[in-house]
């Protein structure tokens, strides 16, 4: 067979969709992992009639490489093949990351990649043609033992009668990998969505409290938010149907009620268990603006999406009241 | 000009109490979602997606087990917004009511697990602060959060069921009560 495979993203992972297929000399698929062959290698090869090598044992010119199948966890190989213009598919979630990250973009790049990611694409579709790098001069065929590319544990792995020792290395590095993508991408969402909102809401509490409109907030909200009554409004004006979608995007809304309202409880103006109350009755529009993009993550059907809309809103009205006075029962007890 | 200087240290000590909460967010907040979101992460990728999908597969039949227990766990495991996917796996029937419980649980589960939905933790976090600033525990109100979150959340499904029984009558449609799972 010489059809074209298509390789998308397993979840979590980064890039892709790629389409490769054997073209001209480009016929060999290259893996740099661990020294296993891995399940997609097969897979591709079977597809595409590529010739698979390992890149540990050989190394191949780079005129003649279709692919690259690497598992770097973030450190220099995710680029490597990328910088110069090769296909890369990494079997571990690796985002963009390591020195080269700039290199790593989605039309050449996929990652999280498993033997279900990898498809038959038919012959006519376009490829991602290799793109010609220029004035990369060609590695010299080196035969050495250690190559700049493979760190010393990756090399070791290579061998077919792995000790004991390099197994249990190898374990070990995988589930470094594990903890160490789950940090940069921890850091990622405290950098890109966690702090910035902070800044934000930092900003608007030192408004309230230095300006003196705290106390003018403090006049309006106590007698709403402090007490059951006022609470249950907020509530229902916020799950009304044809307001609750306008409430809902980023949950911006209901943030900053809450961060007025813990404002006001940090200054005792409201007694500390109507916090568990306001929680509820903050957010009764919950996602009310999410709902076709919910759907649509559910694979639902157009049917679906039009009955779906207008009943997850009735649905949030008929909650809203109720699960603030349910919440306000449940808050008996609470820091007395 | 003494009332220029009042003014320039009013409006300075405006961003002089931001920053000073910002800076106690820092070193309280940041520090520890920080490390519950790496532990979280690490675990969801050590459990893997698959074993959550065959749960979701299994869930479909049974509405405790589709509005309480998938919703928590897809929240917990695959959190906002990936936690909606898992209504592939449910009839077309009740992917709103899946959604309507799966879209609280994003919420009311974020004050123990605020890798669920980091990008909207103030909702729970602005109230929370107050309960921190008058020196009350926070775990206190987080845990009676997800608590009356996983029975309200569950109704909400369910309460959803009805509400698209009447919106089909109103449509004239009717939704598919079998599962058809592609792939």
């Amino acid at each position: 067979m010489a059809e074209r495979a298509k390789i998308v993203k397993g979840s979590g992972g980064f890039g892709g969709p790629l389409t490769i297929g054997v073209d001209g000399k480009r016929d060999k698929l290259m893996y740099v992992t661990g020294g296993h062959k891995p399940a997609i290698v097969d897979k591709i090869c079977d597809i595409t009639g590529a010739t698979p090598v390992n890149g540990f044992e050989t190394s191949v010119p780079e005129e003649e490489i279709m692919a690259a199948v690497i598992d770097c966890g973030g450190t220099l190989r995710c680029g490597i093949y990328p910088q110069k213009g090769i296909p890369t598919i990494n079997i571990m979630a690796t985002g963009k990351s390591g020195p080269l990250r700039q290199y790593i973009t989605e039309d050449i790049y996929v990652s999280n990649v498993d033997v279900d990611q990898v498809s038959v694409a038919g012959t006519e579709s376009e490829s991602t043609s290799v793109k010609e790098t220029q004035a990369e001069e060609k590695q010299p065929e080196q035969q050495a033992t250690y190559s700049r590319d493979k760190k010393i544990m990756e090399t070791r792995a290579e061998q077919e009668n792995k000790s004991i020792l390099t197994r249990i290395g190898l374990a070990a590095g995988k589930v470094i990998n594990t903890f160490y993508q789950a940090s940069r991408d921890a850091v990622e969402t405290m950098l890109h969505t966690v702090i910035p909102f902070m800044g934000f809401v930092a900003l608007l509490i030192g408004i309230i409290q230095g300006s003196g409109i705290g106390d003018l907030f403090a006049n309006v909200m106590s007698p709403l938010a402090g007490n059951i009554w006022g609470l249950m409004a907020i509530g229902f004006i916020c799950s009304l149907p044809f307001l609750s979608p306008l409430l809902g995007p980023g949950g911006v809304i209901g943030q900053v009620l809450g961060t007025l309202i813990g404002v006001e409880i940090g200054k005792g103006n409201i007694p500390p268990n109507l916090a568990l109350p306001a929680l509820f009755a903050i957010n009764t529009q919950n996602a009310a603006d999410f709902i076709p993009v919910g759907l649509g993550l559910a694979e639902a059907e157009t049917k679906t999406i039009e009955v779906g809309v207008p009943s997850v809103l009735y649905s949030r009205f008929l909650n809203g009241v109720p699960r603030v006075f349910v919440a306000w029962l449940a808050s008996f007890g609470l820091y007395k | 000009m003494d009332y220029i200087v009042k003014f320039a240290e009013g409006f300075i000590n405006l961003f002089q109490t931001g920053a000073d909460t910002f800076i106690d967010w820092m070193t309280s907040i940041v520090p520890l979602v920080l490390m519950l979101l790496i532990a979280m992460n690490t675990i969801i990728q050590l459990i893997g997606e698959e074993r959550i999908n065959v749960i979701a597969q299994k869930s479909a039949k049974n509405p405790f087990l589709r509005y309480l227990v998938l919703p928590f766990l897809g929240s917990f495991m695959l959190a906002n917004p990936m936690v909606h996917s898992l209504g592939r796996f449910l009839p077309e029937r009740y992917k709103p009511s899946y959604f309507a419980s799966a879209a609280q649980f994003a919420h009311t589960s974020n004050g123990i697990f605020p890798h669920i939905n980091p990008a909207e933790l103030f909702i729970y976090l602005g109230i929370a602060q107050g309960i921190q600033e008058l020196g009350l525990p926070m775990t206190d109100l987080a845990v009676r959060y997800l608590l009356v979150g996983l029975v309200m959340n569950f109704i909400g499904g369910w309460v959803t069921d009805f509400t698209t029984s009447y919106i089909e009558k109103q449509q004239n449609v009717k939704l598919s009560k079998e599962v058809k799972v592609e792939g």
